[in-house]
C-alpha cells in the first residue's frame, strides 16, 4: 500500500493494474465498470483500459453534468462512479436545461459507453455518500461540482486518500478554508485543479505576456464587472418561511451537510443556493474565479491591503442584488501598487477615454489601466485588446513565452497521468480564492477591512472573524 | 385672521412634505387653501390648518383662490409638479416647487422659461440649500480653497428598501381620487405599491433615488462651479426594467469648461454603492450616508448631507482657515422665498438656477435606462447620439392634460 500511496502523492495515476496488484482489502464497495472490449485492451490506438484515468463525480447537477460531458469524451478518462444526495432534479428552468443528478448523469454515462461500444453497459456505480465514493481505491480522481459549502471538505477528504481533484470554483466557502485546501493538497502532492477553464486559454496568456511587456506601461487599476445574478438566481432576498416537503430522491440533511440545517426550500435546490450565504458565495464567488485570475496571475497578485465595499441591501441571509469593492494591493518587486475594483449586479466602470464613440463595454469584461495605456477585454481575460483598436494595431505583440494549454480538463488528466501541470491547481488557485472570498466579508462587514493576511485577521476589525472561518455543524469536521 | 404682512399661499399635496412645506412655511403666511386627492393623507395638514379651505382638484382651487392668493406650494408626487406649477405660473403667482422641479425635461425646461416669462418668484423645494454647513462647502469649494477641482464624488443611500408591486386587483380607497392623482401620467390601476408612499420607485410617477436626493446632493458643486448642462452622461445599473427604478446606480457626467468653470467630472452613486474613501481618510471612518467627496490640487473635500464639511483627513481641517463668508445668511429656503416674493427679488434657488440642476439630475435617469455614453446637446435640449434616449425627455400626457 506504501508504494501505491506514494505514486499517487507524485500526482501520477493509480494504475488499474498496480491496484490489483496491492490488492483490494478494506475497500467496501469496488465497482468494476469495464467491459473488456479490443479497445478497452488498447487495440485501434485506444488508451488501455489500464492507463485511464478513473474518474469519479460528486456532485452531478448542472455543472457537474457539464463537466463529465468534457470529461467523458477524453480518451485517457474512464467514468466510473457517481454521486450525488440527489436522484433527479429538473433543471430546465435554469442556464443549464434539462435534468441533472445522480440518475440521469449515470444514465447518460452508461449510455456513452454502450453507444461507444456498440453494446449494452450498465457500469457507471453510484453513491449518495461522497465518502463512498472516495473510499474507492480504483478511483483515480474525483470532480467535485457540489454546491459551495461542501468544496473544500469533500476537496480535502479526497486528497487524504490519495485522490487528485478537480474542483469547481470557488474551491472554498471561506478564506479559511481556501488557505486549509491549498495547505492540504500540498501535504497530498496529489493533482489539483480548480474549475475555472478560462485560466487554459489563450487570453489570460496575451494579457501576462502583453503586460510584462510594457504594452500599456505600469498597471496601476484593474476594473472586473459582472452583471450577475441579472435575474439568473435570487440575492437581496430573505428566508422563506413556507417549508415545502423535501422533494422525492433528495437526501436534504446531506445536501444542507456542513451548513447549519434549515428546512427545505426550492430557493436552495436545485440551482438557486448561490445566493444564500450559508451555502454560495454569490456573484462574486461565482464569477470572480474566473474574472479575477487574469489580473491575479498577469500583475502577480498577492494578499490585498484593504477591501472596501459597497452594496445594495446587505443581510444575513443572502448576498446583496449589486456590489463595488475596492481592493488595494500594495507593490510587488518592481510592479507598482494596484487598485481592483470589483462590480456586479449589472454595475461597471466608468467608461474608458480611450473607448471609441459608438462602442459599448460589455455586460461583463476587464479593464487594465496602465501609465501608459488600457486593455479591456472579456470577462476571463478572452480576446484582450488595446483600446482605441488604432494603438491595438500599432502595437507590436512580444513572442509567446507562457506555455499554450491543451485545454483546461485535459490538462488536468495529463496530469493525473504524471505529464506536465494543471495549471490552476490549488497552490496556485488558493490565495485567489482568498482574495476573492475577502470581498464577501467586506459587503458584509461594512467597512474598510485592513487585512492581515498572514495571520489570517483584519487588523482592524475582529468581529468580521465570523466571516472568515464558518462553523461546520456537528458531525461535519474533518 | 388674515395676517396682511403675511403672504397669502394655498397649497397642493397636504401629506408628508406638502404638510412640511406648508408647516415650515406657516409662520410667513397665511394658508388659504390646501388640496389633495387624497383625504387621508390631506389630514395631517387639514387638521393643523383648519382654516384653510379644502379642495380636492387643484385647478378648481388656483381658480376659486385666483384673487385670494400670491403664491402656491407644490408638494405632490412628481406626476403632477409640472402642470400644477405651470398652472400657478401663467395665473402670475408664486412657486414654492418641491424637488425634482419636474418629472420630465421638458417640463422642466417649459417651467423655466415660463417662470422667467411671468416674472414670477420661484424657489425649488431644496430646504438645505439654506442651511450653513452647505453654504460653508460652497465657500470652500468657491473660493479655490482646495484648487482646482477636476472630479467629484456624489452619492445618496437613501430609500434602498425596494418593495414589489402588491398583487391582484385592487379597489381604490373611497378616500382617493385615483384619476387626479395620476394627472398626467400614463393610466396605471390603482395599485397600494404607488401611493402614498412608494410612487418614487416607479418610472411613471417618481425619479427614483436620483431624482428624490439629486437636486440636494448636486446643489454644491452647481452652486459652487457655476454649473449649467453635462456634455456627456454614461451610467450602469442594476437591472432596468420599463416600469421600475433601478435599485443601484453609478452615472458619470462630464462638463466641459465654460468661462465660468474648469471641465469637471461629476459621479453619481445611488442605492447603497459609495465612492471608495479617499487617499488619507481615516482607515475606521466611514462615509455619511448622502454627501459628497471634492477632489481638488490642494485638498479633499468631504460634504456631508445635512452635516457640513470637513477637510480629508480630519488633522487637515484642524489648521485649516475657511474662507471669509460671502454667501447670503439669515434665513431659511422657506423665509427666502417669501421675503423675495415681497421684495421682487430673485430667490436663492429660483428655477434659472435650479432648471439646469434638475435637467442634469434627470438626465442620469435617461443614461440609466438606456445604458449608453449619452451626448447632450441642452441649447437645443436634444440627445445627439441616441433617438431612443431622446424619447424619455418628454413623455406623452393622457388625454385632457397639457401643459
Amino acid at each position: 500500500m506504501g508504494s501505491l500511496f506514494g505514486a499517487s502523492r507524485s500526482g501520477k495515476k493509480i494504475s488499474r493494474r498496480d491496484f490489483i496488484k496491492a490488492g483490494s482489502a478494506g475497500v467496501a464497495a469496488i465497482g468494476f465498470p469495464f467491459i473488456v472490449s479490443s479497445s478497452a485492451l488498447g487495440a485501434d490506438g485506444a488508451v488501455a483500459a489500464s492507463d485511464r484515468i478513473a474518474l469519479g463525480f460528486i456532485g452531478v447537477g448542472g455543472q457537474g453534468f457539464f463537466n463529465m460531458k468534457s470529461f467523458i469524451t477524453n480518451p485517457a478518462v474512464q467514468v466510473v462512479a457517481v454521486c450525488d444526495v440527489n436522484e433527479e432534479s429538473d433543471y430546465s428552468k435554469f442556464y443549464f436545461g434539462g435534468t441533472a443528478g445522480r440518475k440521469p448523469v449515470k444514465a447518460f454515462a452508461d449510455n456513452y459507453y454502450a453507444e461507444k461500444n456498440n453494446g449494452s453497459f450498465k457500469g457507471v456505480d453510484e453513491y449518495v455518500a461522497y465518502q463512498d465514493l472516495i473510499g474507492r481505491k480504483d478511483i483515480d480522481a474525483v470532480v467535485i461540482a457540489t454546491p459551495d459549502h461542501w468544496h473544500t471538505l469533500i476537496s480535502i477528504a479526497a486528497m487524504r486518500t490519495g485522490k487528485n481533484v478537480y474542483c469547481e470554483k470557488p474551491i472554498s466557502h471561506n478564506v479559511f478554508e481556501a488557505r486549509w485546501i491549498a495547505e492540504e493538497a500540498k501535504k497530498a502532492g496529489v493533482v489539483t485543479q480548480m474549475g475555472n477553464q478560462g485560466h487554459a486559454e489563450e487570453g489570460a496568456r496575451l494579457l501576462c505576456e502583453w503586460i510584462a511587456d510594457g504594452a500599456i506601461g505600469n498597471v496601476h487599476t484593474v476594473h472586473i464587472w459582472c452583471n450577475r445574478p441579472g435575474g439568473m438566481w435570487e440575492q437581496g432576498i430573505d428566508r422563506p418561511s413556507d417549508t415545502p416537503e423535501v422533494p422525492k430522491g433528495l437526501d436534504w440533511d446531506k445536501w444542507v451537510g456542513p451548513a447549519k440545517f434549515r428546512p427545505y426550500h426550492s430557493l436552495y435546490h436545485p440551482f438557486m443556493w448561490r445566493g444564500w450565504w450559508d451555502f454560495g458565495t454569490g456573484s462574486l464567488g461565482d464569477m470572480g474565479c474566473h474574472q479575477m485570475d487574469a489580473p491575479y496571475w498577469a500583475l502577480k497578485l498577492d494578499a490585498p491591503v484593504s477591501i472596501e465595499a459597497s452594496s445594495t441591501k446587505v443581510n444575513d441571509e443572502t448576498a446583496p442584488l449589486a456590489t463595488k469593492i475596492h481592493y488595494k494591493f500594495g507593490k510587488r518587486g518592481d510592479m507598482c501598487p494596484v487598485e481592483m475594483v470589483w462590480y456586479d449586479g449589472g454595475l461597471k466602470p466608468a467608461r474608458p477615454e480611450e473607448l471609441e464613440e459608438g462602442r459599448e463595454l460589455q455586460s461583463e469584461g476587464l479593464l487594465f489601466v496602465g501609465d501608459k495605456g488600457t486593455i479591456l477585454s472579456e470577462f476571463n481575460g478572452g480576446s484582450p485588446r488595446i483600446i482605441p483598436e488604432s494603438k491595438m494595431r500599432e502595437y507590436k505583440r512580444p513572442a509567446k513565452t507562457i506555455e499554450r494549454s491543451i485545454g483546461h480538463r485535459e490538462e488536468f488528466i495529463a496530469a493525473c497521468q504524471g505529464k506536465g501541470k494543471a495549471c490552476s491547481n490549488f497552490d496556485y488557485a488558493g490565495p485567489l480564492n482568498e482574495i476573492v472570498l475577502l470581498g464577501n466579508v467586506a459587503v458584509r462587514a461594512g467597512k474598510k477591512l485592513l487585512w492581515d493576511s498572514a495571520n489570517l485577521k483584519f487588523s482592524n476589525c475582529e468581529e468580521s472573524s465570523k466571516f472568515i472561518k464558518e462553523e461546520y455543524r456537528q458531525g461535519y469536521s474533518l | 385672521m388674515v395676517d396682511i404682512e403675511k403672504l397669502n399661499i394655498a397649497g397642493v399635496g397636504g401629506g408628508g412634505q406638502g404638510w412640511s412645506d406648508l408647516h415650515n412655511l406657516a409662520p410667513y403666511c397665511n394658508i388659504v387653501g390646501i388640496c389633495d386627492v387624497d383625504d387621508k393623507r390631506a389630514e395631517q395638514s387639514w387638521n393643523e390648518f383648519p382654516s384653510a379651505r379644502r379642495y380636492r382638484d387643484f385647478r378648481k382651487m388656483l381658480d376659486k383662490e385666483d384673487n385670494n392668493i400670491d403664491g402656491v406650494v407644490v408638494g405632490t408626487p412628481d406626476n403632477t409638479h409640472a402642470v400644477i406649477a405651470m398652472r400657478a405660473i401663467k395665473m402670475g403667482k408664486h412657486v414654492y416647487c418641491e424637488k425634482p422641479m419636474a418629472h420630465d425635461i421638458y417640463e422642466v425646461r417649459r417651467l423655466t422659461e415660463e417662470a422667467k416669462k411671468a416674472g414670477v418668484v420661484t424657489q425649488l423645494g431644496t430646504q438645505i440649500h439654506a442651511e450653513e454647513g452647505l453654504k460653508q462647502a460652497v465657500e470652500i469649494l468657491a473660493s479655490g480653497k482646495i484648487g482646482k477641482v477636476k472630479k467629484v464624488d456624489l452619492w445618496s443611500s437613501n430609500f434602498c428598501n425596494f418593495v414589489p408591486l402588491a398583487s391582484g386587483e385592487h379597489d381604490v380607497p373611497s378616500t382617493l381620487d385615483w384619476d387626479l392623482w395620476l394627472g398626467p401620467a400614463e393610466f396605471w390601476p390603482y395599485n397600494p405599491s404607488y401611493v402614498p408612499y412608494l410612487w418614487r420607485q416607479w418610472w411613471n410617477f417618481g425619479s427614483g433615488i436620483l431624482g428624490d436626493m439629486g437636486c440636494h446632493i448636486f446643489d454644491i458643486p452647481f452652486w459652487a462651479f457655476g454649473l449649467e448642462a453635462p456634455e456627456s452622461i454614461y451610467a450602469s445599473s442594476t437591472a432596468v426594467n420599463k416600469d421600475v427604478v433601478c435599485q443601484a446606480s453609478i452615472i458619470h457626467y462630464k462638463f466641459a469648461a465654460t468661462e465660468k468653470h474648469d471641465a469637471v467630472e461629476i459621479n453619481w452613486y445611488d442605492g447603497g454603492i459609495y465612492p471608495s474613501m479617499p487617499d488619507g481618510m481615516e482607515a475606521d471612518r466611514k462615509l455619511p450616508a448622502s454627501g459628497g467627496l471634492y477632489y481638488g490640487e490642494k485638498g479633499t473635500l468631504l460634504s456631508i448631507h445635512c452635516g457640513g464639511a470637513r477637510l480629508v483627513p480630519e488633522t487637515e481641517m484642524k489648521s485649516f482657515v475657511k474662507p471669509e463668508p460671502f454667501l447670503p445668511r439669515g434665513m431659511n429656503h422657506y423665509q427666502d422665498w417669501v421675503e423675495a416674493c415681497k421684495a421682487g427679488r430673485k430667490a436663492s434657488s429660483d428655477f434659472e438656477y435650479s432648471g439646469p440642476l434638475t435637467e442634469t439630475v434627470l438626465l442620469g435617469n435617461i443614461a440609466v435606462r438606456t445604458g449608453k455614453k449619452l451626448l447632450w446637446d441642452s441649447k437645443n435640449m436634444k440627445i445627439t447620439n441616441c433617438e431612443e434616449a431622446n424619447g424619455y425627455l418628454r413623455r406623452q400626457y393622457r388625454q385632457g392634460w397639457n401643459l
